[in-house]
């Protein structure tokens, strides 16, 4: 759990966080969402102590951070930045095993700590352990630095707009990863963006942040419900609202369920359970059909939703 | 910014190649191949390309220009390869030249007769190497086999400069009257060169740090070492000769030292005060240019300040630091030579004697082994960089 | 017009210091009591300060027109084919030391003012010629695309756009030129041209101190004035032609 109280940053003259308080609990993903220079980075910044703060207290786990050692608190938490910040003269292996080599782990374990990474991140360790960070694409990068932040199983992954540099495409593969991921490790999670849809994505519960200030602080949906001011509103999109509603929601709210599952007939294209309703309305728009079958992990139809029930659930 | 000559095309027309070839031609036409001189000082007798090496050998040369030039024109694929051929082995055997020119030429029973390099031969070889150079680069050449070429044309150059015909050339007769003079001129230049390069290394190493710790010393310091630079050589070591001479005469202690106003301590002081900028200026560059925020992904992920320092900013900095090393070493090669007004031995001994008694082998001698040293420490240390940069380039 | 204040009090330094130096024999004397002579005298120092200049001068001249010349033709599209040479040559060429080229001048030109200015002309070519090619490669090709866009022909592009953003550079390697063109032109003395440097030389030679100290205080204060008017020249270069060049 990380807590801040009444934390303020000052630059010279300029307030650049002002008297903010924030409690990310244990296992959740905080995103800081708001345009640049409203004080989102510099938060993120002072809970590694990157940046020391000028008022306030800043807990991890209940324990204040200016009495901990500043490197012992940066090695038990992940860093992800724009641009990866891989080191371009180690290899990719070289850049994940950064942290635990630090911690003078056995070379045996960082070696199967890397191998593991890479392959829970999607990345042939036989292919691109070896590489250097020039050689591969953006998207691959990215995926190493976030690999390079879980290196040492932190209890605290800290991501600075990590996803800002690569393209919408990539950008979108990365977050559903995130996601993935997300659910095996369970990390507590600071991610500062400036994009709501990444925000209301990932988050557990969004930090609007403007001028310094933390203007609300909630789930995504409540944000998108029941936003705290003009500016919560018009950053959300005040029109779009009701779709973006629906792709926060998963089919499996909406769905008939059958009885037992079955299995699927075929050529029959369905969707998955965990698919957002946004994606099944388009679905049935795009190929004029009353109805889709859903199904599971495991491939079976579990049952089906029409495009009359979404509609009447309504946002 | 990819041109047609240099992606799709192997199989285009190139035009560098037949220019460098035809001037080459004419220059080899029209200039003199070689001279004969009755001894060391008497001016000799120039002879053309024809006169010296006669229909046999002034065919070869011919032939293998004009070959060049239209291999070049050609659209083989293998065009280049061939090119590289004919012209390594141009080069490879261009002593041989000289060899058939002394046979032919130099009068018998005459002991001090020399033949000596003419223009003609001096072209022929720098025309050549161009076009090596130009071929290598269409051929995206990679360092080794750059270094095999160069081993073998050099290996050929000493075994042909070595063997029985070549006693008469001037050059090597200059070598022949002093090889330990040589050699200790040898070990002198290096010993001041780079002696000096390594003071100034460490030297140039504190002051970027220092630069860096305290940003406030930078336009002092660099303000310091540029207008160091700017001084002309000769001045320093002149301006050196007082303070010194007035130094050791003052305390006669430094004098049993060689502390004196002429001689090895001046140079090497002059050397450093040289190398400063060079240094200074590229240690400082390559430090502070290690982008910020790999340095802020290092402190965030938990690395102390020294552990930044020697894992991330001092690696990622070295390849441009060794070029700052490279640079002063070939600037302090030639500076040595210069030091050799001031009584500091090297091959600057050579020319500046070689230039005082009007006696220009001796002034080839002296000016053809520093060339020769700049060139290797050029080629070493580009090398030594590139192997210390470990990132292949980017995709 | 303050940048241009130091260079303008070094030039009446220099001057004044060629024309006065024999004013300065007692101090001279004070130094070295055991000479007769103290003062360099078997030419003007005025005049080697005027050989030393046309020397360099005349250099950087036809090193300028060249190098420029040819840095252009080698970045235009007929003569492309030429750049990688050219380039190659540029940065092999200054690994040469200038003592060297001297030094081999000699042998094919004989002595005298001839082979320095041979020397000086092909050996200060190459920074000028280097810095040329860099500057103009280095102009961002969004920059030049967008003036052949708007309708400017290549000569336009050339003159109006790609030498004012390459000029400062192209000044610089001028200036590191003149540099070492001021300090090889002094070493000329030893081959027969008339220099600055001639009194050095005259002095090491005859063991006179106060000989090398006056050829050696007038060369470093030559080559201050030179490097000083440079920088004003730079300064305004920035302010006026193009204050926010985007060289990279």
């Amino acid at each position: 759990m990380i807590e801040l109280k009444n934390v303020t940053r000052r630059f010279g003259e300029t307030v650049a966080v002002d008297n903010i308080n924030l409690t990310i609990e244990t296992g959740e993903v905080c995103v800081l969402v708001g345009s640049s220079g409203c004080g989102k980075s510099t938060t993120l910044r002072m809970i590694n102590r990157l940046l020391s703060h000028s008022d306030g207290d800043i807990l991890v786990d209940g324990q204040d951070i200016t009495t901990m050692n500043p490197q012992k608190l940066r090695l038990n938490m992940g860093y992800v930045i724009q641009g990866t910040g891989l080191f371009p003269h180690w290899t990719v292996a070289r850049n994940i095993a950064m942290v635990p080599r630090l911690l003078k782990w056995p070379k045996e374990r960082i070696d199967a700590r890397v191998d593991e990474l890479m392959t829970l991140l999607g990345l042939d360790p036989a292919i691109h352990a070896d590489k250097f960070p020039q050689q591969l694409s953006g998207g691959q990068a990215q995926r190493v630095g976030v690999a390079r932040a879980l290196a040492a199983d932190p209890n605290i992954l800290l991501m600075d707009e990590p996803f800002g540099a690569v393209d919408a495409i990539t950008r979108e593969n990365l977050q559903l990863e995130m996601l993935r991921i997300q659910q095996q490790v369970r990390k507590t999670t600071v991610f500062v963006t400036h994009d709501i849809d990444e925000a209301l994505r990932l988050a557990t519960r969004i930090a609007v942040m403007d001028q310094g200030r933390i203007i609300q602080h909630d789930t995504p949906e409540n944000i998108l419900r029941r936003p705290a001011s003009d500016f919560v509103e018009n950053l959300v999109g005040k029109q779009d609202r009701g779709l973006k509603l629906m792709s926060l929601r998963p089919v499996r709210d909406l769905m008939t369920a059958h009885a037992t599952p079955r299995p699927p007939e075929a050529g029959a294209e369905g969707l998955k359970e965990e698919d957002n309703v946004r994606l099944a309305l388009s679905v049935m728009l795009w190929r004029d059909l009353p109805q889709l079958a859903v199904i599971n992990a495991r491939g079976e139809e579990t049952g089906f939703i029409t495009r009359d029930s979404i509609i009447g659930a309504g946002a | 910014m990819a041109t047609p000559g240099h992606v799709s095309g192997q199989a285009l027309p190139n035009r560098v190649i037949p220019a460098l070839g035809l001037l080459a031609l004419a220059l080899v036409w029209l200039m003199e191949l070689g001279t004969i001189q009755p001894n060391r000082i008497v001016p000799g007798t120039g002879h053309g390309l024809l006169s010296a090496v006669g229909w046999l050998g002034a065919g070869l040369v011919t032939g293998a220009l004009a070959g060049a030039i239209v291999l070049s024109f050609l659209s083989l694929r293998r065009r280049y390869w061939l090119l590289l051929g004919v012209v390594g082995l141009s080069l490879a055997l261009m002593p041989l030249l000289l060899d058939v020119f002394a046979l032919r030429h130099l009068p018998e029973n005459a002991p001090y007769a020399r033949s000596s390099i003419g223009a003609g031969f001096w072209c022929l070889l720098f025309l050549l190497s161009l076009m090596l150079i130009e071929i290598l680069g269409r051929l995206r050449a990679g360092r080794s086999l750059q270094l095999m070429l160069l081993v073998v044309i050099a290996t050929s150059w000493l075994l042909l400069l070595g063997a029985e015909g070549l006693e008469s050339l001037s050059l090597v007769r200059e070598f022949n009257a002093r090889p330990d003079q040589f050699e200790q001129a040898l070990r002198t230049h290096l010993a001041l060169a780079f002696g000096a390069v390594a003071i100034s290394a460490v030297v140039a190493f504190l002051l970027a740090l220092k630069m860096i710790r305290s940003p406030g010393w930078q336009r002092p310091i660099l303000g310091a070492v540029s207008f160091l630079q700017t001084i002309p050589s000769l001045a320093v070591f002149g301006l050196l000769i007082a303070p010194l001479s007035a130094l050791s005469s003052a305390f006669p202690a430094l004098q049993s030292l060689g502390i004196r106003g002429i001689g090895w301590a001046p140079a090497v002081l002059a050397l450093i005060a040289y190398s400063l900028l060079p240094m200074v200026r590229n240690t400082y560059v390559a430090i502070n240019g290690v982008p910020e925020h790999l340095v802020d992904a290092g402190r965030g992920m938990g690395m102390t300040e020294r552990q930044l320092f020697l894992q991330v900013r001092l690696p990622l900095a070295l390849p441009v630091i060794i070029e700052g090393v490279r640079i002063t070493t070939i600037q302090a090669i030639g500076l040595t030579a210069v030091a050799a007004l001031i009584g500091a031995g090297g091959f600057g001994g050579f020319i500046f004697q070689g230039l005082g008694e009007a006696a220009m082998d001796l002034v080839l001698l002296g000016a053809l082994p520093t060339i020769g040293l700049a060139l290797l420490a050029d080629a070493l240390l580009t090398m030594l960089a590139a192997s210390l940069r470990p990132t292949p380039a980017t995709t | 017009m303050r940048v241009w204040l130091p260079p303008f009090l070094l030039i009446l330094l220099l001057c004044g210091l060629s024309l006065a130096m024999p004013m300065l024999e007692p101090v001279f004397h004070w130094m070295q009591p055991d000479k007769q002579s103290v003062i360099y005298d078997r030419d003007s120092f005025l005049f080697l300060l005027q050989n030393h200049l046309m020397l360099v001068g005349i250099s950087a001249a036809v090193g300028t027109v060249a190098a420029v010349a040819g840095g252009i033709i080698a970045t235009r599209r007929s003569g492309r084919d030429f750049l990688p040479l050219i380039s190659q040559v540029a940065s092999i060429g200054q690994t040469f030391p200038p003592v060297a080229v001297l030094a081999l001048a000699v042998p094919v030109l004989g002595f005298g003012e001839a082979p320095i200015l041979v020397a000086l002309i092909l050996y200060g070519l190459l920074p000028i010629l280097r810095n040329t090619l860099a500057g103009i490669e280095g102009i961002n090709p969004a920059v030049r695309e967008a003036g052949l866009g708007m309708g400017m022909s290549p000569l336009q592009v050339l003159v109006r756009v790609e030498l004012p953003l390459a000029g400062r550079v192209i000044l610089a390697g001028i200036r590191t030129s003149v540099t070492i063109n001021i300090a090889t032109a002094a070493i000329g003395s030893t081959v027969g041209a008339r220099t600055l440097g001639d009194p050095v030389i005259a002095g090491l030679v005859n063991g006179n101190t106060a000989y090398v100290l006056q050829g050696a205080i007038l060369i470093g204060l030559l080559a201050l004035t030179a490097d000083s008017l440079f920088e004003a020249l730079e300064r305004t270069w920035e302010r006026k032609v193009s204050p926010t060049a985007t060289v990279a």
